[in-house]
């Protein structure tokens, strides 16, 4: 690929995935109408996309629903065809679906699962490796790497409906992996997933791209896995691109706030908090306030001489805030322009 | 060669599913046989008040019978659980663990699973098409054979073909299931011999939902009711329609939407 440098395996230029969808009134008469004379019209999943990922990154993708984030992950895995815009993946055009190119990706969706429902997960893998010609030694090998990374050993041999979400998703995984991909597509990896089960899984990631120098696009809602697992993050909204560099960073440019967090030694009598920043939230002798990021210490200086505080902490805003500023000012910016909210469905 | 070890591997694993439930396996077996002796009481009756069907005798009339049952079989064993699942597999999304596989997407969706119990239905047809023979008397010749081999196989891969064609239309419209009914209901009326049928109807069994490609024909064939040239033309039929079948399978991927996840 003569654009891109040598370590470049994703490069994404001005990718658009335009779906067709009829458009119904609510009601019987809209249904009817709909049903005689069907009205389309174009929703814009991914419109005009661009972005390079380098080998051995991990990159989260961020998104309310309908964002656009699966629909990218299906264009860059090969099962959609681009509307318009340049899509390449380890040098491959990824709608041509070259064998070559399929044996070197996976993709894992947490709410879609590829094992034999009536079969030991065990009797997928081997399927699998027929399919992906995985020679013996490796597959024995790469087996026993993820039996021992994912505690599978009690789960092999059981039926898959049998197994619990949690153990599911640890197969599920597996399966997707017994090749040695160097590219993982993982849309909502874990989703539905209780807390020590997420952090297991997100561990587990963790271990197979610094084992294998895999490179790695997440989409997920929870937060914890993103900022567990991912440095830059590539936040869409509308199919737009909205952000893409680190985590961190975004929290600066679109936060000007940070959080001061304060005890006091006793109650406050008639001092009031408001005159020192955005109080945030005020419950007996603790508060929270978001301060100007250029002011933070002199406040904070100003507040340690007036007040009786037996504590103080300064800290980022929850990352969690931070994105729900990105989408809202996002959402200003269109109202600004006029813009309607019509792609609000699904992706 | 590869795709043959792929195929020995895929079947062993299906028939390891059918075997995970015993019961279902063995009930199953069960309600061939009786389906199949409920269709052969059918003619029967016919056939105590008619001497023939058409210009077909009693054994003539049985050995489509047995012909039907036989690709029933086929088509039960092969290419419903798989053709056929994949209007449900582009609904739920799970296709896509199809298109993201390095092997041939046509393959897998056409050959992934066989109904173990359903090749009972195979050789009951087989069966009753040696008795049909038995009682006509008949040792039918290497040719006629040969005819009915090639018919056959050409009548398989035209319905398949046929079969592919309406499913790639669920790559735009989702929801055919109706469709695929309406081919089943054609499907049943090739249990006699599309002789019996007239002009319109006789057409649409040839060539809209062609089940006189897999029973009529090749039981003329070895019945000697036909010859090569016909033959022929339904080898050619075969090929052609596979080729569009093919292309135009090709062609559905591209709109492959992805049902969302």
């Amino acid at each position: 690929m003569p654009l891109a440098m040598a370590n470049t395996i994703i490069q994404v230029d001005h990718l658009c995935k335009y779906y067709q969808v009829h458009q119904k009134e609510p009601g019987l008469i809209g249904s009817l109408k709909s049903f005689v004379a069907r009205k389309y019209s174009d929703v814009k999943a991914v419109d005009d996309v661009s972005f390079a990922i380098d080998a051995g990154e991990v990159v989260g993708f961020l998104g309310p629903n309908g964002a656009g984030k699966t629909t990218t992950l299906k264009v860059l895995s090969g099962l959609l065809y681009p509307t318009r815009g340049v899509a390449r993946v380890l040098d491959f055009t990824p709608h041509e679906r070259r064998a070559a190119f399929l044996r070197n990706i996976t993709l894992v969706m947490g709410q879609k699962q590829q094992l034999n429902w009536d079969l030991p997960a065990m009797d997928t893998f081997l399927v699998n490796a027929a399919i992906y010609e995985i020679p013996d030694e490796q597959f024995k090998k790469t087996l026993a790497e993820l039996t021992e990374l994912l505690e599978l050993t009690p789960l092999l041999k059981k039926q898959v409906r049998k197994l619990s979400l949690g153990e599911r998703m640890k197969c599920e995984l597996s399966a997707a992996l017994l090749h040695r991909p160097q590219v993982l597509f993982l849309d909502e990896p874990t989703i539905g997933l209780d807390v020590t089960m997420q952090t297991k899984i997100r561990q587990f990631i963790a271990d197979y791209n610094a084992r294998y120098g895999a490179t790695i696009i997440l989409t997920s809602h929870y937060m914890a896995d993103v900022t567990a697992l991912c440095k830059r993050v590539i936040v869409i909204d509308h199919g737009k691109l909205l952000y893409d560099g680190d985590l961190h960073a975004l929290a600066e440019k679109i936060a000007p706030h940070k959080l001061i967090r304060v005890e006091f030694s006793q109650p406050l009598n008639g001092q009031r908090l408001a005159e020192y920043g955005e109080v945030v939230k005020e419950r007996g002798q603790r508060a929270e306030l978001l301060i100007p990021r250029d002011q933070t210490s002199q406040v904070a200086a100003r507040m340690l001489a007036e007040l009786p505080i037996a504590d103080v902490t300064i800290e980022e805003p929850p990352i969690e805030d931070v994105i729900t500023r990105v989408f809202e000012q996002a959402a200003r910016a269109r109202a600004e322009r006029g813009e309607s909210d019509e792609n609000d469905n699904d992706e | 060669m590869r795709y043959l070890r792929l195929l020995s591997v895929f079947y062993k694993y299906s028939l390891l599913k059918e075997l995970e439930y015993r019961v279902n396996f063995i009930s199953n077996i069960f309600m061939s046989v009786f389906w199949v002796g409920w269709g052969i009481l059918g003619v029967s009756i016919f056939f105590l008040h008619r001497d023939s069907m058409g210009d077909w005798s009693f054994p003539e009339v049985l050995m489509v019978v047995g012909l039907f049952t036989l690709f029933t079989g086929v088509m039960e064993a092969f290419l419903r659980p798989n053709v056929g699942a994949v209007i449900e597999q582009i609904r739920d999304g799970t296709f896509d663990f199809v298109l993201t596989k390095p092997i041939n997407a046509q393959f897998i969706a056409s050959l992934r699973t066989i109904v173990f119990w359903r090749l009972a239905d195979v050789l009951i047809g087989l069966s009753i098409i040696v008795y049909a023979l038995g009682q006509l008397h008949a040792a039918p010749s290497i040719g006629q054979i040969a005819f009915f081999v090639v018919m056959l196989a050409s009548g398989a891969v035209i319905v398949y073909s046929i079969w592919l064609m309406m499913v790639s239309l669920a790559f735009w419209f989702v929801k055919i299931d109706n469709i695929a009914e309406l081919f089943y209901a054609f499907y049943e009326a090739g249990r006699y011999p599309v002789t019996i049928y007239r002009g319109a109807v006789r057409a649409l069994l040839t060539f809209v939902v062609p089940v006189a490609f897999v029973t009529t024909f090749p039981a003329s064939a070895l019945l000697g009711k036909i010859d090569v040239t016909t033959t022929l033309t339904g080898f050619a039929f075969a090929i052609g329609l596979f080729i569009a079948s093919n292309r135009f399978w090709n062609f559905a991927l591209t709109h492959y939407a992805s049902a969302s996840s």
